[in-house]
């Protein structure tokens, strides 16, 4: 294409950009940073960011499991330490603000490129921009800083290079190869990416026998010689090919799948899973009326369907694979609903002086939207580790005081909660009873922790047999209710959040700090989270 | 007769094949063998713990007549009474008394025969080969089968089959048919209160069919719509023919309104797709879903209908059934018609294929007889024997305890949960000294909650066990209840190894032990 061809093409891109269709479709873009962008609520990101510094710190790979004092024994599998790293260098260079940027910009850039995936079939911005919303909606119980995003991001990177691979060709398809090797140190999930890119070159070989396939032989054959090299070079990392069994001991686990609740069915009632319904039922009336899907999307999406419904979790993977199909379908059906809108709507600056008020429209739109994001960013990315905000989100005040208590407490803890304290209290010299790496606890122990936080019958000699010292737990749980009218247990410790008890015989009675009182005006953060409570009305 | 909305038009190798006695005989023969496979599925044991109360309710309503307000609890229920679901519950009491086997095997009957029913709503020039319906047939009995029982639900089950039956013939052309839904939602209106289910199915096909003028203004004869809506009025009306008369509606709106009952009980819940049977739903959703992307032509009204049972499984589990009910003719029809599209794909390599013989079809109804007897004298008979209900009842309520109960604690209010409450009622049913049980409408989202203040240990919890003067409870040995109770002085009196329910009583004390309490389940036998 010749210099001329490209200005003029990119001047055509530029200018369909200030139609209304384009406009909406920018604005779309930029307000999907809004929900992606929020502090720190994944529980497991403590105890990530902490591994980070130990090996920092140790310039070598943790080998067993150095928080708790019940799994002390078990060998570790680090799968993630590459991100584990990453963010305990981001922590040192810019603090959590900086993590906070990283990761929301990551995420974003999985929706950027999930957008790019879809406009390859051409279909209207109008379209492209609806799509673009209800996945951004749809997504927003997993939206946030977290590793998972890492693995969001880089599937809709590897089924954008896929999809221009197969329709224009190209050697970047190659650029795979390293995104695996690198992937497979972030985090598990690149097992999904392998699978899809398998289940792509299955089907596609499939409708080649069939003699119904309408891609390139040669890319196709390309495409596996990639495939093959990425399960090759995944291998390359600490675990060796023991990785590929990690995520299949998560997914078969049944103590993980019932206990942690990401893994949880999605919950049709809770408001935030509507726009994840929304996204598939229209979907599925949207094939029923257009009857046009290519088999490659239509397998991707049923294998992530099946997923999303069976753990929340993986709302994530069903809008990075079903996104762009979306977009498609819905552009189909509004052409045959309603074509002179669409037609109305993409070419509404013809002229250039219309074209000229366009541009003019989609900067102040920028220029808004852009706000709107950078605000959000600055308000996420400057919540401090100790403020009121994560107070009442973590036992911030808790760990507080037990950091002013003897070291060397074994302290039994909400699993959501370990990550935190891992990072907060195990550098005490104190030590928890369970934590977010649900593999590396193993399943006997997640039971035996659920025996407990509900409170069964065995409850107190599981924490006896195990040499608790002392009982963390949220305020108001069942655990702490019983352990409130129980004879055996004292309370040392209470704020709105947690509370904590010790056996009545402990010799840690007399040796525990007494709590700080807080003036009905401190700005200190556990006197604001003692004064003002959760927030809740409580 | 013209059709009202859009439908796929007819198969042409179908129609090339004129559709013979003998063809409809062994499209029936197919059926009849699949509906009588299907009882593996639908006769089901007493588990459904509202069954009991039903029962009790029925045995009262025999013996003195429908009760004015809650007739079990100690407390009695804020709401009042709303006897909507009388004529089950009498038919229930009176096929109980012949043996708990009656109303298992009525039950089953009825939910194989809404399948057969559904599927008679296909359109009759879609001519759907027997194994086609047969394998729908059985696909939505799998289905269904996890969440029907004894219970009456399985009434709005074949009350919307055969309303889809009575739609779709109205959509062929017959009017006459429409008059079969004010009597049947007068029956219905006084057995289950599903029976909303038939209207808002009426509305949706009546607002489908308005719209779709839109779409093609002259395919609709708008004055066609007149006699459906004449007939769902009728029918609404109908429906105030029943001991509460119109009180049946707010009752309605407040079951389905309580977010306590959608929060806290498991059949108002969304689905949990861990669970092997609930994924047998996503598979016939996802197949439905398929099946009319590869059919030429989906009817609209199907798709809404499809969706809409979709969303409502999404909703609450409870809905799966009235989900089998709607995919299975659904699954036959686009099934056949994409297997159609299938072969007419390919039939420009393959020559055409000769017209089958038509063969008798009295041997092939004679082979579905076997089905049935092979069916009953193998899942359904040692299921329905005296001794294995018996069996399985100990298993899943506190038998064992509750005769404790009655021995040792005549009278007393006891602590149960929600599940186990109306078997409670219907081993006491005159003492009243049931807390609560499944008739959640009546006791509104204050009781409700303050029963889950207790049951889920929640601050508070003690001073509501106090307030409400209990001192016994029958509760699971492993719940947290049972740990709790042990804290604040209750002593474990014996323990039912079947169910594994405990029988607690307060010692008085007020303070749990000192050291360490033994498991529960250690406790003598009951």
């Amino acid at each position: 294409m010749s210099g001329s061809d490209e200005g003029g093409a990119s001047r055509r891109g530029l200018r369909r950009l200030t139609t209304p269709g384009g406009i909406f479709l920018v604005a779309v873009l930029l307000l999907c940073a809004l929900p992606v962008t929020s502090r720190i609520g994944d529980p497991d990101f403590w105890w990530h960011l902490r591994t980070g510094q130990l090996i920092l710190d140790n310039h070598a790979l943790i080998q067993t499991d150095p928080y708790t004092y019940t799994a002390s024994t078990h060998h570790w599998t680090m799968h993630e330490w590459l991100t584990e790293v990453l963010l305990a260098g981001l922590n040192h260079i810019g603090g959590m603000a900086l993590i906070v940027v990283v990761l929301s910009i990551t995420t974003w850039l999985g929706l950027l490129a999930l957008l790019m995936r879809a406009l390859l079939r051409r279909p209207g911005f109008i379209a492209a921009g609806a799509g673009l919303l209800l996945a951004t909606v749809s997504g927003y119980p997993i939206w946030g800083p977290r590793a998972q995003m890492i693995t969001f991001a880089l599937t809709c990177l590897l089924l954008l290079i896929v999809e221009r691979h197969l329709t224009r060709g190209g050697r970047a398809v190659w650029l795979l190869v390293p995104i695996f090797l690198v992937w497979s140190n972030l985090h598990s999930g690149f097992i999904i990416g392998a699978a899809f890119l398998g289940l792509i070159v299955a089907v596609e070989s499939v409708l080649r026998a069939m003699g119904r396939s309408e891609v390139d032989p040669q890319r196709l054959r390309t495409l596996v010689y990639v495939l093959v090299a990425c399960l090759v070079v995944v291998v390359i990392n600490p675990s060796g090919p023991h990785i590929y069994l990690y995520p299949f001991e998560t997914q078969g686990s049944a103590a993980q799948q019932s206990l942690i609740q990401e893994w949880h069915s999605p919950n049709f009632h809770l408001v935030e899973v509507r726009a994840f319904e929304a996204m598939l039922l229209t979907l599925g009336i949207m094939v029923a009326i257009t009857r046009r899907v290519r088999p490659r999307d239509g397998v991707l999406v049923l294998a992530t369907v099946a997923m999303a419904l069976q753990s929340v979790r993986h709302i994530a993977l069903f809008i990075a694979v079903a996104t762009p199909m979306w977009i498609e379908q819905a552009d189909m059906v509004g052409r045959r609903v309603f074509p002179s809108v669409v037609t109305r709507m993409e070419n509404a600056r013809e002229t250039v002086r219309m074209a000229r008020r366009g541009g003019m429209l989609l900067g102040v739109v920028v220029a808004v939207c852009g706000s709107l994001v950078l605000t959000q960013l600055a308000v996420a990315a400057s919540t401090r580790a100790d403020s009121l905000t994560y107070a009442r989100t973590f036992p911030v005040c808790a760990a507080r005081w037990l950091d002013t208590a003897p070291s060397g407490i074994n302290v039994f803890n909400q699993y959501g909660e370990g990550g935190y304290l891992a990072r907060s209290i195990v550098p005490h010299g104190d030590r928890i009873f369970i934590f977010g790496d649900a593999a590396l606890m193993g399943d006997d122990l997640l039971r035996t922790y659920g025996d407990v936080e509900s409170v069964r019958p065995s409850w107190e000699r599981i924490l006896q047999a195990s040499h608790t010292d002392l009982v963390l737990f949220d305020n108001g749980t069942p655990l702490a209710n019983v352990l409130a009218t129980s004879p055996r247990w004292v309370l040392v410790y209470r704020d709105p959040y947690s509370v904590a008890y010790i056996p009545a015989g402990s010799p840690l009675v007399g040796k525990l700090p007494p709590q700080t009182s807080y003036a009905q005006d401190s700005r200190d953060t556990c006197g604001l989270l003692q004064n003002l409570g959760l927030g809740d009305g409580s | 007769m013209a059709a009202l909305a859009p439908s796929p038009a007819a198969p042409p190798l179908a129609s090339a094949q004129a559709d013979t006695p003998s063809r409809r005989g062994m499209r029936w023969a197919w059926l009849l063998g699949a509906a009588g496979l299907s009882l593996v599925f639908t006769v089901r044991p007493l588990r459904d713990p509202d069954v009991w109360w039903h029962l009790a309710t029925g045995n009262l309503i025999r013996a003195h007549g429908i009760p004015g307000s809650d007739p079990f609890t100690f407390l009695g229920a804020p709401n009042p009474w709303i006897g909507q679901q009388w004529g089950y519950e009498v038919l229930l009491s009176a096929t109980y008394a012949v043996g708990a086997w009656l109303p298992m095997l009525l039950m089953g009957l009825a939910a194989s025969l809404a399948l057969v029913v559904a599927l008679r709503s296909i359109p009759r020039s879609a001519r759907v080969p027997g194994p086609l319906l047969a394998g729908a047939l059985l696909l939505s009995a799998l289905v269904a089968g996890t969440v029907l029982g004894v219970r009456g639900q399985v009434v709005t089950v074949l009350g919307t089959a055969i309303v889809l039956w009575v739609l779709a013939r109205w959509r062929e052309g017959s009017v006459r048919a429409l008059w079969v839904l004010p009597p049947l939602l007068l029956v219905w209106a006084n057995l289950h209160a599903g029976f909303v289910t038939g209207i808002a199915v009426c509305l949706l096909v009546a607002a489908c069919v308005a719209l779709w003028r839109v779409v093609q203004p002259d395919a609709v004869p708008l004055g066609r719509l007149r006699p459906l809506l004449i007939a769902v009025g009728v029918a609404t009306l109908a429906t105030l023919v029943n001991p509460a008369g119109v009180h049946l509606y707010p009752y309605i709106v407040s079951t389905f309104t309580n977010p306590t009952l959608t929060s806290g009980i498991t059949e108002w819940m969304s689905p949990d797709f861990h669970e092997w049977a609930l994924r047998f739903f996503e598979v016939e959703a996802v197949l439905l879903v398929l099946l009319w992307a590869l059919s030429r032509r989906p009817d609209p009204i199907d798709v809404v209908l499809g969706t809409v049972a979709i969303a409502i499984t999404l909703q609450a589990q409870r809905n799966v059934s009235l989900f089998a009910v709607v995919a299975a003719p659904q699954v036959a029809r686009y099934g056949w018609a994409a297997w159609q599209q299938w072969r007419l794909a390919g039939s420009h390599a393959a020559p055409p294929r000769r017209p089958r013989p038509s063969r008798p079809a009295l041997p092939a109804l004679l082979l579905a007889a076997v089905v049935w007897v092979a069916t009953g004298l193998v899942h359904v008979a040692p299921m329905a024997r005296a001794s294995a209900v018996a069996q399985d009842v100990a298993r899943n309520f506190p038998v064992a305890a509750t005769d404790y109960v009655a021995a040792h604690l005549q009278g007393q209010r006891l602590y149960s949960i929600y599940e186990w409450g109306g078997y409670l009622a219907w081993r006491f049913p005159t003492d009243r000294v049931v807390y609560i049980y499944g008739e959640s409408a009546i006791f509104g989202s204050d009781r409700l909650q303050r029963y889950l203040d207790i049951h889920l240990v929640r601050a508070g919890w003690r001073e509501v066990l106090t307030e409400d003067g209990m001192h016994a409870a029958v509760v699971p040995g492993d719940s947290q209840e049972a740990t709790a109770f042990l804290e604040i002085g209750w002593t474990t009196l014996c323990h039912d190894g079947r169910s594994n329910a405990v029988v607690m009583h307060d010692s008085g004390l007020g303070i749990g032990p000192s050291s360490t309490p033994p498991d529960p389940a250690s406790a003598p036998a009951c």
